[in-house]
């Protein structure tokens, strides 16, 4: 592999073409990115309702709508939900998918097929679809649960604890086959001889996986965990389609649902970008911690 | 050097991953409201402002039924709901085509859980529909914000003074009239014939008859699971609306401009309370459930009392997935009064029907709403047991108990605040979480007061 690493002699030449084929895509991305960015922040510092939305003509008004949201107590209660939501999902995603990346690289090989292809599965499942069959699963009357634990009536949506658990399971459900996938991928490239060495040395169990196999996986174990936290902090159709089928709206909102619910349901369009705004500067705060940390990692 | 380097490749494969897996999930999450609020209802029906309801039969997508040849426009109607039969819009196609016969008309049904979000975005767009439906309480923030084009000049041309007044009032803003007729239909109590005749039960007369029959009901079939003397699924809000008015409760009132949540007074308390001992002592309902299931309760035996819409019996004998042999042992009865023969004040739903500002046809358009609101159409309407938006074929309504006691109903009925903003707290499910807290138990004066400091809050802007 190191001759992929080795310095290449051959001297550059500016060439113009490839930054002229380059340009329609980054054109694109503009126009894709740029706009709906650009759009996002002015709406957040307008007054933009259903009027405005039908053509009238909206007033500039400073940071009034990020001041409306911070002293709105609901605002905080839906934040302190939705950190607390990532952290457990995170947690147990990666925790899961690592525990289910060791047990594949256990596995003899029929047995590691048909767990893969059930991880496939699990993951190319439109989060819709699934949503809608684990709320079946979970129907106070009909549903399968209820059944299997002997719980007829018990109804898991309309107490918020109980509707996370259920919500928790869906989205660590759907999380877990790329983060094993990759962890996976990670494990086999341990090389052996280091394993062995350090077993023949007294290592335990325990002692290898915390010594050798984590600090070997630390890069990608840093990206999937922005990666989680990145996804379950927007997390949306979940907890949409479950408030729907049951379950109290205003205890179980989460950012990403409350934002949907100020601006189309509410028609507050200005206020629901100010609060996507605050959404994704806490994204971005919470995911540079660990790509700077990464990036360090690959300078050593 | 080897895991660097391993690193960094995985780095890239994830975010390359990382790229469709986001894209997978933030798409399905932008379409999970539109996605399930626009596909087209095929068997589930839901009552116009019903706000509820995630059935597996919405899944099923139709083709669109069209008519004409398009050479020279073309012009899109959006329903909503099961209310329209496919047989009245084929009808009102081809009437549209014998005097338009080069103009396209392509008909496209909604749902109406998550209507309002629907029309919100698709109003304002370049590909707005041409003529929309809206429910009645719906209505009045469309044409508040000039969604809708002005229709005061073709007034007497779509009906005019034969309209049913309260949707006329629907809307009517600022003194312009935007929203047509189309039509209405009161809530009544369905009852199981047989079941009563069991339990030796008649109709009931007054609201503490109907409770002792309930519990009656209840208790006598015990034996089927989940059963329920009266269906009263936590998130029917408009089943707690006749308890809420008999007792001289209300949801909100006007006062000099402002608008004040009136669900925690004295009254509107005892209302409530007196619906949280129909759910605790008779209904065997999913507490947190919503309507869109009631019909197969009904089929599958698990209900001996239920208030629904007037058309809700013909859900219920559905070939597709209800049980037309349970014709015969539907009835139905106006809900009664705290006294012998009065009645509850009913919830009066209906639907408007509209034009969008953006509509490039809009005298196109306005021709085919004449023949929605024409008496042919109408007619239709009365036959099916629906209330017609027009008074003078009130008096055709036939059919059903569900026809007569809908009629009785009607005679004293109410609607929800009138205000431009009450679209949002629909939308918002204030209403919904009270109902589901109370039948959880929940003490019904606090959560009455939550409710109405929400609802102040949205309707007084």
């Amino acid at each position: 592999m190191e001759h992929a690493n080795g310095i290449t002699p051959r001297r550059r030449r500016v060439r113009p073409l490839p930054y002229v084929l380059l340009l329609p895509a980054v054109a694109a991305l503009v126009l894709m990115l740029g706009y709906p960015i650009v759009r996002l922040f002015t709406l957040a510092l307008q007054n933009f309702g259903l009027k405005q939305q039908f053509g009238a003509a909206a007033n500039w008004v400073g940071l009034k709508n990020f001041r409306t949201i911070v002293h709105d107590p609901e605002f905080w209660a839906v934040l302190r939900r939705t950190l607390a939501f990532c952290a457990v999902n995170v947690v147990l995603t990666i925790a899961l998918g690592m525990a289910i990346a060791l047990l594949l690289k256990r596995l003899g090989s029929k047995m590691r097929l048909l767990t893969m292809l059930g991880l496939m599965l699990a993951w190319s499942m439109p989060a819709l679809t699934s949503t809608v069959i684990w709320q079946w699963i979970f129907d106070t009357q009909y549903g399968i649960a209820n059944w299997a634990l002997g719980r007829q009536g018990q109804s898991w949506l309309s107490n918020p604890l109980t509707f996370y658990f259920v919500a928790t399971i869906i989205v660590v459900w759907m999380g877990i086959p790329f983060v094993a996938f990759t962890l996976y991928a990670g494990l086999t490239q341990i090389p052996e001889e280091t394993m062995e060495a350090a077993a023949i040395d007294g290592a335990n169990p325990w002692q290898r996986f915390r010594d050798i196999v984590v600090p070997a996986l630390k890069p990608i174990l840093l990206i999937l965990t922005s990666l989680s936290v990145l996804w379950d902090f927007r997390v949306f159709t979940q907890v949409y389609v479950l408030q729907r089928a049951g379950g109290i709206t205003r205890d179980t909102n989460l950012l990403g649902v409350y934002a949907y619910r100020i601006s189309i349901g509410a028609n507050h369009f200005d206020r629901g970008a100010a609060v996507a705004i605050v959404m994704v500067v806490i994204t971005v705060l919470m995911t540079m911690f660990y790509l700077r940390s990464m990036t360090r990692q690959e300078e050593l | 050097m080897r895991m660097r380097k391993l690193a960094a490749v995985l780095a890239a494969l994830t975010m390359a991953l990382a790229a469709c897996g986001s894209d997978t999930k933030s798409s399905t999450a932008t379409n999970a409201a539109t996605t399930t609020a626009g596909q087209a209802a095929t068997t589930s029906a839901a009552a116009p402002a019903d706000t509820t309801a995630t059935t597996p039969a919405a899944t099923t997508v139709p083709p669109p039924i069209t008519g004409g040849t398009g050479t020279s426009g073309e012009i899109r109607l959006w329903l909503n709901g099961g209310d329209t039969p496919d047989a009245f819009v084929k009808f009102a196609i081809t009437e549209f085509n014998k005097t338009h016969p080069d103009v396209r008309v392509t008909f496209e049904r909604q749902q109406w859980t998550g209507i309002v979000e629907k029309l919100t975005t698709s109003l304002s767009s370049s590909d707005s529909p041409d003529v929309i439906e809206l429910g009645n309480t719906q209505a009045q923030a469309f044409e508040a914000a000039g969604a809708l084009q002005d229709l005061t000049a073709t007034k007497a041309a779509l009906g005019g003074d034969d309209l049913l007044q309260s949707l006329v009032e629907a809307g009517t803003y600022n003194g312009k009239f935007y929203g047509v007729p189309y039509y209405a239909g009161a809530r009544v109590m369905l009852y199981r014939k047989d079941m009563f005749t069991a339990s030796g039960l008649s109709v009931p007369t007054t609201i503490d008859e109907m409770l002792a029959a309930g519990k009656k009901l209840k208790a006598d079939n015990a034996s089927t699971t989940n059963f329920s003397g009266m269906y009263l699924p936590g998130k029917n809000w408009f089943a707690a609306l006749p308890f809420l008015w008999v007792n001289g409760g209300d949801i909100a009132v006007q006062d000099s401009g402002k608008w004040k949540g009136m669900l925690s007074s004295d009254k509107s308390v005892t209302g409530l309370t007196q619906f949280q001992q129909f759910i605790e002592q008779t209904s065997g309902a999913p507490k947190d459930g919503d309507d869109s299931k009631d019909y197969i309760a009904f089929c599958k035996g698990e209900v001996g009392m239920m208030p629904a819409p007037g058309w809700k019996p013909g859900q219920i004998i559905n070939k597709d997935d209800g049980c037309p042999d349970m014709e015969s042992k539907i009835g139905a009865f106006a809900m009664p009064g705290l006294t012998a023969g009065t009645t509850s004040p009913a919830f009066l739903g209906g639907s408007n029907l509209a034009i969008s500002a953006k509509s490039k046809h809009a005298d196109l358009a306005t021709d085919l709403l004449k023949i929605l609101v024409s008496k042919d159409y109408q007619k239709q309407f009365a036959d099916q047991g629906t209330i017609p938006a027009l008074k003078s074929l009130l008096g055709d309504v036939t059919g059903s108990d569900a026809a007569t006691a809908q009629a009785k109903a009607a005679e004293n009925s109410r609607f929800v605040p009138s205000s431009e903003n009450w679209a949002a707290v629909e939308a918002s499910n204030v209403l919904p979480d009270m109902i589901v807290a109370i039948s959880g138990g929940a003490d019904v004066k606090s959560e009455a007061a939550k409710a109405d400091a929400a609802i102040e809050a949205t309707l007084n802007g």
